[in-house]
């Protein structure tokens, strides 16, 4: 019985939790019976082909889909969760520079009517150093980079305070340095206790940041260690993650 | 050349309605413009316009029970606005259509409605009127009125001011921070109708939007910061309210048409010669070198 007793006090521990959920788009079934245990202080790499239901589970434990059944369990409060999807809805011809958007991540303190404080703006000019994107900081959106740009939004997670860090394909189009500055935060972010979930096709990448990987394939999941894939005897159904994946150096 | 500069601009302020019509429009300069821009920046430029007509019905029936009375008017115009816009809301929910088509079909249809009322009740003057706007149309009332909504705007605005920057930015982001994320669209709709009902009484429904769009969209060849986007778009209503009133009053035209037609002249400029995207602009980028990019 022993073995129970760590388990369930484990499951306690953990912030998110996923209960033979089974999600749909458009009436068509994407993924069914998965199951999940999200620990604080991991950071889980999602997998998968294309099509296979990555952001489609990540909708879900961001509560922007419903499941058709089963559940979703997060005890993280929603201000602290943060989602950085692959199509952002973030407007880039807004008037706004880098230090104002980072600053915009104080919403779960500060709120709608809230001004910002001088403590605030040196936690915000902090995040940026450690971004490496201080003398970014008045540049308007419209002009940075693609890694800049991942950068600048990482601050705002960061000046978030995010507890559930939920990122789709953060490396695509960015440049290798940004890539190392990252993984580094994203590291301490889980040191610091964040659960953080990444969508990642390159496999050097999974190597470098994931503890854990959950692997989607027809319609179900499926728990593996970071070294069953990518140990030279891999799984053969691995290996199409590997093709085509996009390497950071390219960008 | 001080008499001519006098019997420009000094001697026609002699005259009551032309005070009353300047006091009126600088005070919609400081409302409208900031409304304008938010509207550009999220991509919905031409929904004013299409609740401006929407508030036609209303007001042609508070014009239809009270004859020429401009409280009267405003109230049902800012009912039948916000009227429309929570039906062109309710509709896109409903139906999956996007809101701007629900709204596309519903200001051609208030705007039709508009006009039937008021022909019914009404001879064409009233009808230019409305549509069109008229400076001797604003008396005391009119004018606390017109001072009253824009500065409600001007402190709502204020208010919503941080909520609305990241309603436009990351409007997924405001949903993730805010269970009721959806008021700040409703409020600034709301705000929108109410410019507008504020507006028609010196520039006529149809030209009433022209004072919010008009200085944004110019604003944008000149900045690329909000808050100078909003001091510039301010500025210029400013400049064409009170250069338009001068001209309808020398040339004899109608108020609103001269303002917002000034107001158009000032956006060609723009475009023309703006510091940014402008034509212009494009010709000086060709000589300057890129600038060299630090750090990554």
């Amino acid at each position: 019985m022993g073995w129970r007793v760590v388990e369930m006090s484990q499951r306690s521990l953990s912030r998110l939790q996923l209960h033979n959920l089974h999600l749909a788009q458009a009436r068509r079934t994407v993924l069914e019976h998965i199951e999940g245990d999200f620990q604080p202080g991991a950071i889980t790499a999602l997998i998968g082909a294309n099509g296979a239901g990555k952001s489609t589970l990540i909708q879900a434990i961001m509560g922007e889909l419903r499941p058709i059944s089963g559940k979703v369990v997060c005890t993280v409060p929603k201000e602290r969760r943060a989602w950085l999807p692959q199509q952002l809805a973030l407007d880039l011809t807004f008037p706004m520079s880098v230090e104002e958007l980072v600053m915009t991540g104080s919403w779960p303190s500060h709120g709608a009517f809230t001004g910002y404080c001088a403590a605030h703006y040196r936690k915000g000019r902090e995040i940026m150093a450690r971004l490496g994107i201080s003398h970014l900081a008045h540049r308007p959106l419209g002009e940075l980079s693609g890694g800049q740009r991942q950068r600048a939004l990482i601050g705002r997670t960061l000046m978030q305070e995010a507890e559930l860090l939920l990122l789709d394909e953060p490396f695509a189009n960015v440049d290798s340095d940004t890539v190392d500055i990252l993984i580094r935060i994203l590291r301490q972010m889980a040191d610091d206790g964040a659960t953080i979930i990444v969508v990642l096709h390159d496999m050097d990448h999974l190597r470098r940041l994931a503890d854990e990987v959950l692997m989607l394939s027809g319609g179900h999941s499926r728990w593996v260690a970071p070294s069953e894939l990518t140990h030279q005897h891999a799984p053969a159904q691995v290996v199409p993650f590997t093709l085509g994946g996009r390497h950071a150096g390219s960008a | 050349m001080l008499d001519l500069l006098n019997a420009w601009f000094i001697s026609p302020f002699d005259y009551g309605f032309m005070r009353r019509a300047v006091v009126g429009g600088l005070a919609l300069s400081l409302a409208a413009p900031p409304l304008g821009v938010f509207l550009v920046l999220r991509g919905m430029s031409l929904i004013g316009d299409a609740m401006a007509h929407a508030i036609l019905p209303g007001v042609a029936l508070g014009f239809l029970l009270a004859g020429f009375s401009l409280p009267m008017m405003s109230i049902g115009g800012v009912l039948f606005g916000l009227l429309v816009a929570l039906l062109a809301g309710a509709v896109s929910k409903m139906g999956g259509q996007r809101e701007d088509a629900a709204m596309a079909s519903f200001f051609i249809i208030s705007l039709a409605a508009g006009v039937m009322l008021i022909s019914l009740g009404g001879s064409s003057v009233d009808l230019t009127h409305v549509l069109f706007g008229s400076i001797l149309a604003i008396n005391s009332t009119a004018l606390l009125l017109i001072a009253g909504i824009s500065t409600l705007i001007v402190v709502t605005l204020a208010v919503v001011f941080r909520a609305l920057v990241v309603e436009c930015l990351d409007p997924l982001f405001l949903r993730g921070q805010s269970r009721r994320s959806g008021w700040v669209h409703s409020v600034f709709l709301g705000l929108l109708v109410l410019n507008l009902t504020a507006g028609f009484q010196t520039l006529g429904t149809l030209m009433a939007v022209g004072l919010m769009m008009l200085p944004a969209t110019s604003a944008r060849f000149w900045s690329n910061r909000l808050e100078g986007l909003i001091g510039i778009a301010i500025v210029l209503a400013m400049v064409a309210s009170t250069g338009g009133l001068l001209l309808s009053f020398h040339l004899d035209i109608p108020s609103g048409p001269s303002i917002i037609l000034l107001a158009g002249v000032g956006y060609l400029f723009s475009a023309l010669f703006g510091r940014y995207h402008s034509l212009a602009a494009k010709l000086r980028r060709k000589t300057t070198p890129l600038a060299v990019e630090q750090g990554c």
